[in-house]
């Protein structure tokens, strides 16, 4: 094993271990240099007894990490990580974010693209489902926007939905910082047809990881991923989440730090808003408007909400009845022709109208309203 | 010692006369048949021995030799056994040749004697001209239908050879007449709200356009589909003949009267083979589900958890509107003109409001895809069916009634018919020009679809084909097509046009 290898290669190899887990991670590394924790992992050095225990209570493990090792060299590991742009950091590092590094559920190894730096402001979370609806995708990215705007930080999971529009509504500020957290490499941008918005957030803000570079999506990284943010924000806001959704294991990570969880009020026939209104019965935060948010950070609100430019023409009469009735939940067109009285070709008439010039969009036979703040979505 | 007696077989849907010849002469005693018999024909040396001496007839107890002519042609069957047991009776003296020179014989003989009711007995008489017919009592209506000369009706073996000796007259025998049931149809009153998918019912049925219904469970595709064989008109003449044939050679009971004058309807489970949904079948060409539904309609629920290897079968009568079976020494053509309506969910999850699909863009995809591009563009209509709302299910006066509808849907048709002659949804691209021009701001709705790439060249026809067939709908219908059937039969085709790669479908 050569000696130029710096640490960082060794702790990169070494988290993408067959078998690694978080807290077998965090044992090897704690208090002793990268390449002997590497070493006893591999089977060249003696395992501490801490480690020769671990390895007791499961008997191949010591076994799938010498094959492990034979996979993952150090020298290589750094020079993918290098090529990626990724840099490999403990928590003792002084760039790490103090509440991350003394959060006891802090990984042993992080991965970043970006500046660490741009988490020096006050930090806001967004989460939300992936199935999320076209007036909870406005929202986020309603929020995001502003809340940037404002000059807050805004995290966020980077999965599609609640997520990418809260990501996007950022980043359509100019002097937005944004910051994500994902739960694969850094290198893998996942769902692929967010990797724009993983550069430029990589670009103007940072990426977080655990996983080294390489690490694919897998479905159990998720959850785990949720804590970080948690850990990283000051005050979490859920746009839309089901009943079990995976945005409530970050607010059950938010609580158990005391984090502040707002969350977004829904309709109670929209299937996407059953698990933040829960969350509202169960005394989360009301956030209407991104006012709330700033008020829950303790921020002077009165420098937010400023209206954003709408280029359509005002609607009027039938039309803008219509255009109201599917803002307050989506509507098809059997509901229309009920709600107008109209004809079956009248009733086609008036969505194409609607949906032409903008205020509406279809999906599925259902017509949902587009609000000023949907194209960032 | 020789007889040659008249009968037919049916290969698919189409009646051939054979002659089966019957030599009984010296040899070793034995029985064979030759002429191509398949299992079930060869069979009958078992049932008309037994069934001749069950009738108290002498059974010759030298070489019979039967041979079915033409001997080229594969026979299956038990219809002949008949005709054999009448050759063996008249080649032995049992009866006379000359008794039987005007008669051809169709059925299946018991053991004891009697005589039994065989499928295709339709295309059979239809195939012996102008002969007089024996048939067993259970076919009387089948052979009626087809029958140019007289159609005598068997109870049994005993009976016939009586007739024929010219001890008794032909017997006149009580075909059970059961009282012809009102046909029952479901009623689309019965169909609460859901305005939009009535609508593509109706436009489907007035021209003929193939109906793709998504929608998830509960929202009532099934039920709306049912209701289209109410929608559609009455067969005429030549379409009910077909149909009857079709459906009698498949063995299916015809009604009563023997004629099938409702287009029929046909809802095949989605674990149907291919030779069940196209036709054929080992060493047979048995009509399909697609033959079955010719002049009426088929129904395919779930159409996308059939196998795609069977559906991509359905792509041929579509276009043909007949199918071609081919099996080894079996070449049948069959009809199959038949509206097709489809259901299916939107999603694997089963969909709802915007949401409440589960699914990712992946799975969505691979479950669209599992209809393959070319079948999706036979779809004119494909329209999202919702579950009806609370308001929708109280709020609405009584729905019109079949009756209401499929009166719109005649005249309709009738008028698609005089300008035409043919369904709207036949008709071509000049012809669209011709007889489906569009108004200005129709036209302008359309440029604009096409210009955002929206709308694929063979989609534009489509469209314009159900426009023409909403504005034939109108009670004030008129020669031109307005912006506002062209705005509905965009909606009316709305289902997974952004789920699809354009060009692939639209």
């Amino acid at each position: 094993m050569s000696s130029d290898v710096p640490d960082a290669g060794y702790l990169a190899a070494l988290a993408g271990f067959d078998r690694m887990t978080v807290g077998r991670l965090r044992h090897l590394v704690r208090g002793r240099p990268a390449p002997e924790a590497y070493g006893m992992a591999a089977g060249t050095h003696r395992p501490s007894p801490a480690i020769a225990a671990v390895f007791a209570k499961d008997c191949t493990l010591a076994e799938a990490w010498r094959q492990s090792a034979q996979r993952r060299d150090p020298r290589e590991c750094w020079e993918a990580s290098v090529a990626a742009g990724v840099r490999v950091l403990t928590p003792a590092d002084p760039s790490v974010p103090p509440q991350l590094s003394t959060d006891p559920a802090c990984p042993a190894v992080l991965f970043v693209r970006g500046n660490l730096g741009a988490l020096d402001a006050r930090r806001v979370g967004i989460v939300g489902t992936r199935n999320a609806t076209q007036a909870g995708r406005a929202t986020a990215a309603r929020f995001g926007c502003e809340l940037a705007e404002a000059g807050v930080v805004v995290l966020s999971g980077l999965a599609r939905g609640i997520d990418a529009a809260a990501h996007r509504g950022a980043l359509s500020c100019p002097t937005a910082t944004p910051a994500a957290v994902v739960g694969c490499g850094l290198d893998r941008p996942y769902p692929k047809q967010n990797s724009d918005l993983w550069d430029a957030i990589a670009a103007r803000g940072v990426l977080i990881s655990e996983w080294p570079v390489g690490t694919s999506p897998d479905p159990f990284r998720f959850p785990l991923r949720n804590r970080i943010l948690a850990a990283l924000v000051e005050v979490l806001v859920v746009v839309e989440s089901r009943d079990r959704g995976g945005s409530l294991i970050t607010v059950r990570e938010a609580a158990d730090r005391s984090i502040d969880v707002m969350a977004v009020p829904g309709s109670v026939h929209s299937r996407a808003s059953e698990g933040t209104n829960k969350l509202l019965a169960d005394g989360a935060i009301a956030a209407t408007e991104t006012a709330d948010v700033l008020m829950a950070l303790g921020l002077d609100h009165r420098r937010a909400g400023r209206a954003r430019f709408d280029a359509r023409t005002p609607l009027a009469g039938v039309d803008a009845d219509v255009y109201a009735a599917c803002r307050e939940s989506p509507r098809t067109i059997d509901a229309i022709m009920l709600l107008t009285g109209a004809a079956i070709g009248e009733a086609a008439m008036l969505l194409a109208r609607l949906e032409g010039a903008g205020w509406l969009i279809e999906t599925g036979g259902w017509f949902e309203a587009v609000d000023e703040w949907a194209e960032l979505a | 010692m020789f007889a040659s007696i008249s009968s037919a077989i049916v290969v698919g849907a189409q009646g051939h006369p054979v002659r089966v010849e019957v030599h009984v002469g010296q040899g070793l005693p034995g029985f064979s048949i030759g002429g191509r018999p398949d299992d079930s024909v060869r069979e009958a040396r078992d049932r008309t021995r037994a069934a001749i001496l069950s009738s108290g007839l002498p059974f010759p107890k030298i070489k019979i030799t039967v041979n079915l002519a033409p001997s080229g042609d594969r026979k299956t069957g038990a219809g002949l056994d008949l005709a054999i047991a009448m050759g063996i009776l008249a080649a032995s003296e049992v009866v006379s040749p000359e008794s039987i020179e005007r008669l051809a014989f169709i059925g299946e003989v018991g053991l004891d004697g009697s005589v039994r009711g065989v499928a295709g007995v339709a295309p059979m008489v239809g195939a012996l001209g102008e002969l007089d017919v024996v048939v067993p009592i259970a076919s009387a209506a089948e052979a009626g239908v087809a029958a140019l000369g007289a159609v005598r009706l068997v109870a049994n073996l005993g009976e016939l050879v009586a007739v024929l000796n010219g001890l008794i007259p032909w017997p006149d025998h009580n075909v059970p007449q059961s009282e012809p049931e009102p046909e029952r149809l479901a009623d689309l009153a019965e169909v609460q709200g859901q305005p939009m998918a009535r609508h593509a019912l109706e436009i489907a049925a007035a021209g003929g356009h193939h109906l793709l219904m998504v929608g998830p469970p509960g929202a009532g595709k099934t039920m709306l589909a049912s209701r289209l064989p109410g929608l559609l008109p009455v067969l005429d003449r030549d379409q009910a003949l077909e149909a009857t044939m079709v459906i009698s050679a498949a063995g299916v009971p015809l009604s009563p009267g023997g004629l099938v004058t409702r287009p029929p309807f046909r809802a095949p489970h989605h674990t149907a083979t291919s030779a069940a949904l196209i036709g054929g079948g080992s060493g047979t060409a048995r009509p399909g589900e697609v033959s079955l539904a010719h002049a009426g309609a088929l129904f395919l629920d779930e159409i996308a958890e059939f196998a795609p290897k069977v559906l991509d079968g359905l792509r041929q009568p579509l276009e043909d509107r007949r199918i071609v079976v081919s099996r080894s020494g079996i070449n049948a053509v069959l009809p199959a003109d038949f509206l097709l309506v489809a259901a299916m969910n939107p999603c694997p999850c089963g969909g709802g409001a915007p949401g409440e699909c589960l699914c990712n863009p992946t799975e969505l995809h691979r479950y669209v895809r599992r209809l393959s591009g070319p079948l999706l563009d036979r779809f004119d209509l494909r329209v999202n069916v919702h579950r009806p709302s609370v308001d929708d299910l109280l709020a609405h006066e009584p729905a019109e009634s079949t009756a209401v509808v499929a009166e719109r849907v005649q005249a309709a048709r009738v008028r698609a018919l005089s300008r035409q002659g043919c369904l709207n949804r036949s008709l071509s691209g000049s012809q669209l020009d011709e007889f489906a021009p569009i108004n200005g701001p129709g036209r302008a709705v359309l440029r604009h679809e096409l210009e955002n790439g929206r709308l694929s060249a063979r989609g534009y026809h489509r469209i314009r084909r159900v426009a023409r067939s909403i504005a034939d709908l109108r009670s004030t219908s008129s020669e031109v097509v307005d912006d506002e059937a062209v705005h509905l039969a965009l909606g009316l085709r709305a289902a997974f046009t952004k789920v699809l790669p354009m060009g692939r479908v639209a």
